[in-house]
């Protein structure tokens, strides 16, 4: 098959995922940009006292956060939640997930199992890992400038 | 003067050997794995793009940024580009110390000499560095270096949600 079909039948388990961060509303954003840089991803799901997702804080939401109020790092994540998200489940088709963040404008979404559980994060990165796999030969010639790695992942 | 008739075979006997006769064009699976490998990085969306001087305060650009609506600048000195300043530094060389260091030249938190495609780059290029090179924005240069924008996951997906349509 080819990759427009693959994309169209293949399902979101196919995709590589990433491990979530979930905090409360009250956490306090230096604690979750700490975790951020820990796990190198670019947002934190926020969820409710029974887990449930109820919006998400991104490094978009931080540079906002900065802008507006220099002492923003002390406040509290519930202050700055992007309240726009969205989930796809397991085994829905890839194309869903590109669907599901052009349509809303995120970056990424929530992976949940059948039962409604969150397993994992994924997102373009993700996608862009899986089509890059269409193009093994590409990806390995990719022009690396003059540095030959890099020193740090640039996000989910 | 009358050229002389040229013949198809003439070109053996000079020793001349066609570098392209055993050539054979790619094969693709489909329409789309043929647009990622043959059309320009260029029909990609890479606009809008905010540029910096080394000197621009990281504020400065952080301002520009949200302004902007771009999740990364890029830093320019004298038409070169020489670094790219992203959200990612945001979240890892600033947000910690930033009463301390939004004042400072951008130069000190940019990641100097960033990957980069060209224009004449396919779009599968600018995909790989992306998937394989750590990396969120590929700014992308003419012939002669000169920025003409940047692809970014968000400009990919927008692409490949067009194939669909």
């Amino acid at each position: 098959m080819g990759l427009r079909q693959d994309v169209l039948n293949e399902p979101v388990s196919s995709l590589p995922l990433r491990e979530s961060i979930a905090v409360e509303p009250e956490t306090v954003v230096r604690d979750a940009v700490r975790m951020m840089n820990d796990k190198r991803l670019g947002c934190v799901v926020v969820v409710d006292r029974e887990q449930r997702p109820i919006g998400t804080f991104t490094e978009l939401a931080l540079i906002e956060a900065l802008l507006d109020d220099p002492d923003a790092m002390n406040q509290r994540v519930g202050e700055h939640l992007t309240a726009q998200w969205d989930s796809v489940k397991q085994s829905m088709p890839i194309a869903s997930v590109i669907e599901s963040m052009q349509t809303q404008n995120l970056r990424f979404v929530v992976v949940k199992d059948d039962d409604g559980r969150a397993v994992g994060l994924t997102g373009q990165r993700g996608v862009c890992e899986y089509i890059a796999e269409h193009f093994p030969d590409t990806a390995m010639r990719t022009r690396v400038s003059k540095r030959p790695y890099v020193d740090q992942r640039e996000g989910a | 003067m009358s050229r002389p008739a040229r013949h198809p075979e003439s070109h053996k006997s000079n020793g001349f050997e066609d570098p392209l006769s055993n050539y054979e064009a790619p094969a693709y699976a489909d329409d789309m794995e043929r647009k990622l490998a043959e059309e320009s990085v260029a029909t990609v969306r890479t606009e809008p793009v905010t540029t910096v001087t080394p000197e621009t305060t990281v504020v400065e650009t952080m301002q520009l940024m949200a302004d902007v609506h771009v999740r990364c600048a890029l830093v320019v000195d004298e038409g070169s580009l020489v670094g790219i300043f992203t959200e990612r530094d945001v979240l890892s060389k600033v947000a910690d110390n930033f009463h301390d260091v939004k004042d400072q030249p951008v130069k000190s938190f940019m990641t100097p000499d960033p990957i980069v495609a060209y224009e004449t780059d396919n779009v599968a290029v600018a995909l790989c560095a992306i998937a394989t090179g750590g990396i969120r924005h590929v700014p992308v240069l003419d012939v002669d270096h000169r920025i003409v924008g940047v692809v970014s996951p968000q400009r990919l997906m927008l692409f490949l949600q067009e194939q669909f349509r």
